[in-house]
């Protein structure tokens, strides 16, 4: 059911809107057409019930039980869609072994050959799809307009939209990670189940409740908005002093799982990581070491030819 | 049942003995049986039903306490407070109104730029026009004549992220009442408060070194006002059998106290008496000093 202020979708245990804190409609209609005094009774021993500061609910003084409250709950997120994987152990492989051969000229010349796979595992990483439009409201100092002072104040609004902005809660992978594979998946084939053939796929889970993901999801839009701000609306060429506030309309989040590949191999003792998205087989990124001889000698050619240049140069005008 | 136009005449639900509710009042106990008794009348426009109740966390225990510290601070109290006062209170859920909208401002200031010429720092004013919007929220008013607003804004905040459904199994064996002011009035105060919060908003929102002659207008949309039950401990302080008691009041989720004590002018003027003395001392001492040397 959506917020009839801010239109944000509401979890069936929220009791207020948790962007615009508009009241959840509630669930019972109460209808009565005259004045009634009631006493709680217990469901037990049917002794009279009182709200009891020490047991933080209704208590009954004779039996001790406690009566349940209707109150904001704030369960730990939950994966609601799995993107699938396209790309399978093999075909991760192959694009691995591409990768190593197409990491430039400055990487060892037996690295293909020399590295050796330590282990392939598959993960399905876990993350925020968010969807929201927003009505952002700013102020800040720049150089455009500039008096006798160095910064002339400005102001604007603008609406923004935000569609399948990806905001990462693994903790398996780093954010250059994240941020890089966020734009290989398909959230159209997201599915609600992992499906078969993921037997050996470790699903990563939120270690989050919806309070903290909230406040995540919301840190991440504020981040985006600032960069949208001083990258588009702001005159001039240097900022400081950005204000904004952000009002936000139709905040949409799913949980998803993102499938990926993680390799680890060895080169000459020594272990280096990749990752490659599960969904597309030419998103690989990792480390891999470099050619200290071929770097060494790249400089020393160049110095060499440097100086070369200088002595023609010399002798020529001498 | 019998209703005056002050007072419920309604017969204990458990032991059956007649027992008077005050108009406003919600819900108590049978003074013969003891039995936690909740009204429930027909909800109408001035007094709907509440849809949020606040857990009360602070004990009797504590909150007589917590009343006691804050007596020992009250050093310029009339005579006897802190050695004499005998207090008398209960916990009441106090009907208040829990308001959000969304607040669309227009806003002129002038900006202050520093800039240095030189050695000298120097600065130059540059009026701003904009916009903001936002939304706000938590924002909570009395509903009650018997306290009135200013005195639940002394006690604030309350826990309004952990708010439980309005149910009477939450007041019950509590005291607690039904709104006493009407919807606007409790409207009227909210949007007062809007203004207070916007202010704010507004003063941190400016850019450049300082500014000054803000000026804002704000309308506000999509107006809620949800009555909630928050729990306050009431209690009457007596400290001398001539004088008339006097209210504090301490918030029953953090236990913050508020209330007005009466000043002793007599210790006042002791210690502003005591103040010049000294400085009169400190002075003639600095006389004396000039002198000598």
């Amino acid at each position: 059911m959506p917020c009839p202020r801010c239109r944000t979708p509401l979890e069936p245990e929220d009791l207020r809107c948790p962007i615009c804190k508009q009241a959840a409609p509630a669930h019972i209609e109460r209808d009565r057409p005259e004045t009634m005094v009631e006493v709680l009774r217990c469901d037990g021993c049917g002794a009279a019930v009182s709200y009891s500061v020490e047991a933080g609910a209704p208590q009954c003084a004779f039996c001790g039980s406690v009566m349940h409250l209707e109150r904001s709950v704030d369960p730990r997120e939950q994966i609601e869609s799995f993107v699938p994987f396209a790309v399978s152990h093999s075909e991760a492989k192959e694009a691995f072994k591409r990768w190593l051969s197409t990491l430039g000229f400055f990487r060892p010349s037996d690295l293909v050959s020399g590295a050796t796979l330590e282990s392939l595992q598959s993960i399905w990483w876990v993350g925020w799809s968010v969807d929201a439009d927003a009505l952002v409201s700013w102020t800040a100092d720049s150089d455009f307009g500039k008096n006798r002072a160095k910064w002339a104040p400005h102001a604007g609004q603008a609406e923004m939209s935000f569609r399948r902005l990806l905001v990462p809660a693994t903790r398996g992978l780093t954010r250059k990670e994240t941020s890089f594979l966020a734009g290989t998946y398909r959230l159209d084939s997201a599915k609600p189940h992992p499906g078969l053939g993921g037997e050996n796929t470790v699903i990563e889970q939120f270690e989050m409740v919806r309070s903290q993901a909230r406040e995540r999801v919301a840190a991440q839009i504020e981040r985006m908005v600032r960069a949208r701000v001083t990258g588009s609306c702001i005159p001039g060429t240097r900022f400081r002093k950005v204000h904004s506030s952000v009002l936000l309309r139709g905040l949409r989040t799913m949980r998803v799982a993102f499938p990926a590949h993680i390799i680890a191999y060895r080169y000459r003792g020594h272990l280096y990581r990749t990752v490659l998205s599960g969904q597309d087989d030419a998103a690989v990124m990792g480390s891999a070491p470099y050619s200290l001889f071929k770097i060494v000698g790249a400089i020393a050619v160049s110095f060499l030819g440097l100086l070369l240049t200088l002595t023609v140069l010399s002798l020529l005008l001498s | 049942m019998e209703a005056s136009s002050s007072r419920l005449s309604v017969s204990c639900e458990s032991c059956g003995a007649r027992m008077l509710f005050d108009a406003h009042q919600r819900s108590g106990r049978c003074p013969y049986c003891d039995s936690p008794n909740v009204v429930d009348r027909p909800a109408t426009y001035n007094r709907p039903d509440p849809l949020f109740a606040l857990r009360i966390l602070v004990s009797s225990d504590s909150a007589r306490e917590r009343l006691r510290q804050w007596i020992k601070g009250k050093r310029m109290g009339p005579k006897g407070l802190r050695k004499r006062a005998q207090e008398n209170g209960r916990a009441v859920y106090l009907p208040t109104y829990l308001y959000s909208a969304t607040a669309h401002s227009r806003f002129r200031a002038e900006i202050r730029e520093d800039y240095k010429r030189g050695k000298e720092r120097k600065r130059e004013y540059r009026v701003l026009t904009g916009k903001h919007a936002a939304y706000l929220g938590d924002i909570l008013v009395t509903a009650s004549r018997g306290v009135p607003n200013h005195e639940v804004e002394r006690i604030e905040p309350f826990y309004t992220d952990n708010l439980l459904r309005y149910s009477p199994k939450v007041i019950s064996g509590w005291t607690s009442e039904e709104p006493s002011m009407t919807r606007e009035e409790c409207l009227a105060l909210a949007r007062e408060e809007s203004g207070d919060r916007v202010r704010g908003l507004l003063e941190s929102f400016m850019p450049g070194d300082g500014h000054r002659n803000l000026r804002f207008e704000t309308d506000l949309a999509e107006e809620s006002l949800d009555l909630t039950l928050v729990p306050v401990w009431v209690f009457s302080v007596q400290y001398d059998e001539n004088k008339p008691p006097f209210r504090v009041l301490v918030n029953g989720q953090t236990g913050k106290v508020y209330g007005k004590v009466p000043i002793s002018w007599r210790k006042v003027l002791l210690l502003a008496l005591s103040v010049a003395c000294a400085t009169g001392v400190f002075l003639l001492f600095l006389h004396w000093l000039g002198a000598v040397h």
